[in-house]
């Protein structure tokens, strides 16, 4: 291979390390002809496939650890080589392997049902808040202080660490069974909001919350005001009346407040 | 003046890398051990459980981070957002130095992360010595560079591998993390003489030496961290620990983790060799060094 460069060398080995067959069933890769047999017998095939295999053998238990509710839905042989071919169309990128998973809820959109994709959502949602940036704890203190009248200016920020995820079954109850190897049932088709956060300990939770309060967090999140993130949202719920809203909101702070979902309240 | 000298790096002893299995263990009981080396990648998040553990080891022990994504050897142009992670790593743990690995771990932006070897030869040496001058300017601490074991070698190559890390820190000025575990695991793949290796390494350019345990595959040797150290890497080590004197040594065991017992003993054991080896060599290593 004399005179071939260092780019060329590193693009036909990286090639050849992420065949999905064995390099002496799928035809001798380019990369084989710049190596060395080995002193030991072993033939420049067998020594690049000492690579290929480790690839394999390294990434598809990594994509399997970060989507434990997604094996446990689709089967593990059916979920193993759907991660395969997820690898194989879209490659690793970048040193991060915890980011490994991050395109996987939309190729499993692509290609299974709709409650296979809403439990790689919130597994996804999981790997998020696992290194999500901290935040300090909300001061409690300043909030008793602040004025009744100053509340719907209030600007409300939650923890980096949260994630909202929208699905179309409730699925958390599915995924606590899942990692705990647990038997379950699949869930009945139901719009659902859940929230997966960690806490100020970094323990990691998911709660199913009500749909309206979900909104009214989003809308925070998007920098809204609370008397204005209170009357958008209201005004997609009608029914609900003004009185029961804003008596919901008082539970639904309260409830924010007591997971810890706030971390900090501009008022 | 040596380059341990010149850097004042320590010896930190013998230490242990530091796995999830254990941490919670170490965290809780401060259990006696040297140092600890953190795999770097794993505490570049902002946020989360893993940052949160390191802010707690490093009140108690000190801390080296050893990456393996950095890809010295590749093609691809240095990531930027990889090497000021690790810089304010180094920072936030006030490592004495960090080290990764003389390889590549990708192409064209995909990362196959693998230690991949390169063509040992003067083209990719020119190419990696520009690389390393440019990391260790960045960094803020000495920078050192692990011999990977391999499994594969390039036609390209027109030198031995011990002499392209030995011109290679010579050119760029940087330290040598010795995995004696990684000479032994190459030198049986590749039909070379490890002691010829080891007595080709500058031995003052040595700030660390790494030992594990590997598994044999038949016609190869897989660099697994999976076991005891052979007594074969044991006499290796020995010689490495004649020709550089006293310098930190690290248990690697990063599959089938054992207890913490089993693990602390592997590297009481390997303290037992040092402090034995050392005993009788240690001047004229000091000497050596300083030289």
């Amino acid at each position: 291979m004399a005179g071939v460069d260092l780019r060329e060398v590193q693009r036909l080995v990286v090639e050849a390390v992420m065949r999905p067959e064995p390099i002496l069933a799928s035809g001798s890769p380019g990369g084989v002809s710049l190596l060395r047999p080995s002193a030991r017998g072993m033939t420049r095939e067998g020594r690049l496939e000492v690579y290929r295999d480790q690839f394999w053998q390294r990434h598809v238990p990594s994509l399997v650890e970060d989507f434990p509710t997604l094996r446990a839905v689709m089967g593990e042989a059916t979920c193993d080589d759907l991660l395969r071919r997820y690898l194989l169309a879209s490659p690793p990128r970048g040193w991060n392997l915890q980011r490994l998973g991050a395109g996987v809820p939309a190729f499993v959109a692509a290609h299974c049902d709709g409650l296979a994709h809403d439990v790689a959502l919130l597994d996804w949602a999981f790997m998020e808040v696992f290194d999500a940036p901290d935040a300090p704890p909300l001061d409690l203190r300043a909030l008793a202080s602040a004025p009744p009248d100053a509340w719907p200016l209030a600007r409300i920020t939650f923890l980096p660490a949260l994630r909202h995820v929208p699905t179309s079954h409730p699925v958390v109850a599915l995924r606590v069974a899942a990692t705990r190897g647990e038997p379950w049932q699949r869930p009945a088709a139901a719009t659902s909001r859940a929230v997966v956060w960690r806490d100020a300990a970094c323990f990691l939770h998911a709660a199913d919350v009500d749909p309206v309060a979900a909104q009214l967090m989003i809308a925070l999140q998007a920098g809204q005001r609370l008397g204005d993130a209170c009357a958008s949202v209201a005004a997609l719920y009608p029914a609900i009346g003004a009185e029961a809203f804003d008596a919901n909101v008082g539970t639904w702070f309260q409830q924010w407040t007591a997971n810890g979902w706030l971390s900090a309240v501009e008022v | 003046m040596g380059f341990r000298q010149r850097h004042a790096i320590p010896d930190l002893g013998v230490g242990v890398g530091l796995r999830s299995p254990h941490v919670a263990h170490v965290l809780r009981a401060r259990p006696a051990m040297d140092w600890f080396e953190i795999i770097s990648e794993n505490y570049f998040a902002d946020g989360g459980v893993q940052r949160a553990n390191l802010e707690r080891a490093v009140a108690s022990y000190p801390l080296v981070p050893h990456g393996v994504s950095l890809s010295i050897g590749g093609a691809d142009p240095i990531d930027e957002d990889h090497l000021a992670r690790l810089r304010a790593l180094a920072a936030r743990i006030r490592a004495p130095w960090c080290s990764d690995h003389l390889c590549w771990t990708g192409y064209a932006g995909v990362d196959v992360h693998d230690l991949l070897p390169i063509p040992f030869n003067r083209a990719t040496l020119d190419h990696v010595v520009e690389r390393v001058r440019r990391v260790q300017g960045e960094l803020g601490v000495p920078f050192a560079l692990e011999n990977a074991s391999s499994y594969m070698e390039y036609e390209a190559s027109t030198m031995a591998e011990q002499e392209f890390l030995a011109e290679l820190a010579e050119r760029a000025d940087c330290g040598i993390l010795l995995d004696v575990n990684n000479v032994f695991v190459s030198a049986y793949n590749h039909g070379f003489d490890a002691e010829a290796y080891i007595d080709a390494i500058p031995a003052d350019r040595v700030v660390q030496i790494h030992l594990a345990g590997h598994t044999d595959k038949g016609l190869y040797l897989l660099d697994t961290h999976s076991d005891h150290v052979r007594s074969e890497v044991i006499d290796l080590y020995r010689r490495a620990l004649r020709r550089c004197g006293s310098v930190s040594t690290l248990v690697e065991w990063d599959e089938s983790i054992p207890s913490w017992e089993v693990l602390s003993n592997e590297a009481a054991l390997a303290r037992s060799v040092r402090d034995e080896t050392l005993g009788s060599a240690s001047k004229e290593a000091a000497w050596r060094a300083s030289i």
